[in-house]
């Protein structure tokens, strides 16, 4: 292969001339029609050629430069310095980053959990070929179409801390409450998690119920005429006959969880008290809103590294496995 | 959304690879054509009333004088933006942005000294707004065009319900927000009312920016400078202690701030005001036109902040007309400048019920009255010039506020943290800052 692949690139300098040595040195007509066939190599390049150059330029010289970024501070008019792995350890030694990476851990795990949890039961529920079962499903989506901004201000308003708000009425009716919800450092993230998790829910319920369409009626019948009850059905049957459903899923909620932004940023910006705080937000004050692109970027890059070890270890554990 | 926005600064970047190669350091001696139009960039919403403002002050400005603008309307990201351009090496001829951007457009190196020999119209300037455009280092980068400043709004029928008199101190100031917020001021029977309305999210630093109306006026300072523009941090001073432990007592003690005030930024605040929810605010003029809408021009009153421990100074802001690098018009570049601040620029921003493009004149030889009669404006341009006080121009003034902005926001929003404990942090916080932008005093 890489002996034909070098042929041909001297091809087109110096065509006739290998042809005729390629003739000279025997096997003429066999050998010619190798070649012809080996010159297509580039053919399927070819056909790549356009989305890999939208890529180059709009996916790989920018993370190239975000990776350049990352070791200097940006100044555009004035020509970027090298100021090597300072803006790293801005980011790092910032007040509140472990804090935050902490915070963006446990929202990661709580809205990966809660959403998977409720997006089974949801597509277990809703699982079937009926027109209504259909709209259900779509009314279920909403959450997920809904614009982010919408659902924020939304549950800002059903979080509002006083006994007449919306939630707080309702916990008012079983004796609790009033709760601050987001404005209380004590139940915030709890609060936001909340939020997470009902508009992540539906997203996971409608790959449950592609997964769930996998699974062989048959077994479920078997587990019947054996006596499982509906639990046992559930939890012998349907679950590991999703299981690669749950790491697929896994592995987006995990990636989104620790990119977790913009309902942080619109409910409460990291506060209050800084309990809020995750790896982006801080990313967001430290570089954009100073204005300070090295250190964004810096950010950005520790971020990416965190998501690619999370997803290699993921698919490790999966391949050790299916083995 | 984060993620396009780097792979954008990515892209910048890259152009910048690309490009630096080709160009020079920054084109300070560019080829100057006094025929070139001026390219004009303002930070407010585009096809927004603020951009017709701008339109209307360029309009009159070509006439005036000749010279041709082209104004474009930026809102979102508009210092990304302006990176960008930094990155081509084509910057826009004039910024018009707030005052605080000073010192980060001047560290980036964006901005050319003004020579204000050139500019006649510099002598009529009000001194403080002149100052706001100087430099850390006294240099003036910036020609303020408009100017506002804090005052307080008072619902009056509810202070007239309930006979109370305009707060002349602080301690009127407590005891009237109390009343708002238990003695029932809308009368219908419900314990929804509330003293004082405040934006105390962090977001963009409004607990900070809030907060300094009431620190200047105890007599506290964020940081304060110790002579040849070196600062030191003041947040544990007595005054700044006072000043924190009396506000937070209006959230904690007396619970007179609207709930969830510590994930509010304006908006939502200035709703609790329009809905009735809360009886004062302390707020900057550009609000009057909406409130007369949303609440009625009856309903409230403009009076100036109360006296604190120290005096009843409030946080002054503004816009400066920025001159950028590398114009290819610098004489028209002084000639924008001179006229945003001339009689007649100050008088054509005025013009208009919204939007305008001029607050508060900072030019001394125009009175506010003669374009708006309305005597609350009187008042605004009054307290602007006695108890006006800008943010100090350190090279970059947003780590400061970001930072204040946090430990405000804890304090108020946790009843049960330490003041002294949590401000000796600030102050070790506020000491990085300043030691990293090179101006902390030894």
């Amino acid at each position: 292969m890489s002996l034909d692949q070098a042929d041909p690139a001297a091809l087109p300098a110096a065509g006739p001339a290998t042809r005729k040595a390629g003739r000279a040195a025997g096997g003429a007509a066999g050998r010619r029609g190798h070649n012809r066939r080996a010159g297509r190599w580039w053919t399927p390049w070819l056909f790549l050629a356009p989305a890999l150059l939208l890529f180059l330029y709009f996916k790989f010289i920018p993370m190239v430069s975000a990776l350049t970024m990352s070791f200097q501070e940006v100044q555009p008019y004035l020509g970027n310095r090298w100021v090597g792995t300072e803006n790293y350890s801005t980011v790092l030694q910032s007040d509140g980053f472990r804090d935050a990476a902490w915070h963006t851990v446990v929202l990661a795990a709580g809205q990966t959990a809660g959403s998977m949890a409720l997006g089974l039961a949801l597509a277990l529920l809703m699982e079937g070929q009926g027109r209504r079962l259909g709209f259900v499903r779509s009314a279920a989506f909403l959450p997920v179409v809904v614009p982010i901004a919408v659902v924020a201000e939304l549950w800002r308003i059903m979080y509002h801390p006083t006994a007449d708000g919306m939630l707080n009425s309702l916990l008012g009716l079983v004796g609790l409450g009033p709760s601050g919800f987001i404005n209380d450092p004590d139940t915030s993230m709890a609060s936001i998690m909340i939020t997470g998790i009902w508009r992540g829910a539906p997203y996971d319920m409608m790959i449950f119920l592609a997964g769930l369409t996998g699974v062989d009626r048959g077994l479920y019948e078997a587990a019947k005429v054996d006596g499982a009850s509906r639990l046992q059905r559930v939890w012998h049957v349907t679950v590991p006959g999703l299981r690669s459903v749950f790491s697929i899923l896994f592995i987006l909620a995990a990636i989104r969880g620790l990119r977790v932004f913009t309902e942080v940023f619109l409910l409460t910006n990291g506060g209050p008290d800084g309990s809020t705080e995750v790896v982006m937000t801080l990313i967001y004050k430290l570089g954009l809103e100073q204005n300070r692109l090295g250190v964004g970027a810096a950010g950005a890059v520790l971020l990416f590294i965190a998501t690619l070890v999370l997803t290699v270890v993921v698919h490790l554990l999966r391949r050790r496995e299916s083995k | 959304m984060q993620r396009s926005r780097w792979i954008g600064a990515g892209v910048l970047a890259s152009a910048l690879v690309l490009t630096s190669c080709t160009s020079g350091p920054a084109g300070v001696d560019a080829k100057q054509n006094s025929k070139a139009p001026l390219e004009l960039w303002t930070r407010t919403t585009p096809g927004g009333p603020g951009e017709k403002g701008a339109v209307r002050l360029a309009a009159a400005f070509e006439k005036a004088t000749g010279y041709k603008v082209e104004v474009t309307a930026i809102f979102d990201d508009f210092e990304t933006k302006l990176q960008q351009r930094a990155a081509q090496k084509n910057l826009p001829d004039i910024v018009m942005n707030d005052v605080t951007q000073l010192g980060a457009m001047h560290s980036q190196g964006l901005l050319r000294e003004i020579d204000l020999d050139k500019i006649k119209n510099g002598k009529q300037a009000i001194g403080q707004g002149l100052d706001s455009g100087k430099s850390v280092d006294g240099k003036q980068y910036g020609l303020p065009y408009s100017a506002q400043a804090s005052a307080l709004l008072i619902r009056k029928d509810w202070r007239e319900k309930l006979k109370l008199e305009v707060p002349r101190n602080w301690d009127d100031f407590a005891t009237m927000a109390e009343a708002f917020t238990i003695k029932d001021p809308d009368g219908d029977g419900k314990k929804n009312t509330y003293g004082l309305a405040a934006p105390l999210s962090t977001k963009r630093g409004y607990a900070s920016w809030y907060f300094s109306n009431f620190l200047w006026a105890a007599g506290g300072d964020f940081i304060t400078e110790t002579g040849d523009g070196k600062y030191k941090p003041t947040m544990t001073t007595e005054e700044s202690v006072r000043a924190v432990q009396w506000f937070r007592d209006l959230g904690c003690k007396s619970k007179v701030i609207q709930p969830g005030a510590v994930t509010m930024e304006t908006p939502p605040t200035n709703e609790t005001f329009e809905a009735g929810r809360t009886g004062m605010f302390v707020v900057g003029p550009y609000l009057l036109p909406r409130f007369d809408e949303t609440l009625g021009k009856d309903k409230y009153e403009v009076v100036p902040m109360p006296k604190g421990a120290k005096d009843a100074t409030v946080l002054a802001e503004g816009g400066s007309v920025y001159l950028m690098a590398g114009s290819e018009n610098m004489a028209g570049q002084d000639a924008f400048a001179d006229f945003a601040i001339s009689a007649e620029g100050q008088k054509t921003g005025m013009e208009g019920d919204t939007g305008f493009t001029v607050q508060l004149p900072v030019n001394k030889t125009v009175d506010i009255s003669e374009v708006r009669p309305d005597p609350r404006w009187k008042t605004y341009a009054e307290i602007y010039q006695n108890s006006g006080r800008y943010a100090p121009s350190v090279p970059n003034w947003t780590p400061v506020r970001q930072t204040t902005a946090e430990t405000v926001n804890a304090l108020m929003a946790d009843c049960g943290l330490d003041t002294g404990t949590k401000l000796k942090e600030l102050d070790k916080q506020l000491a990085d800052i300043l030691k990293e932008q090179g101006i902390a005093a030894s």
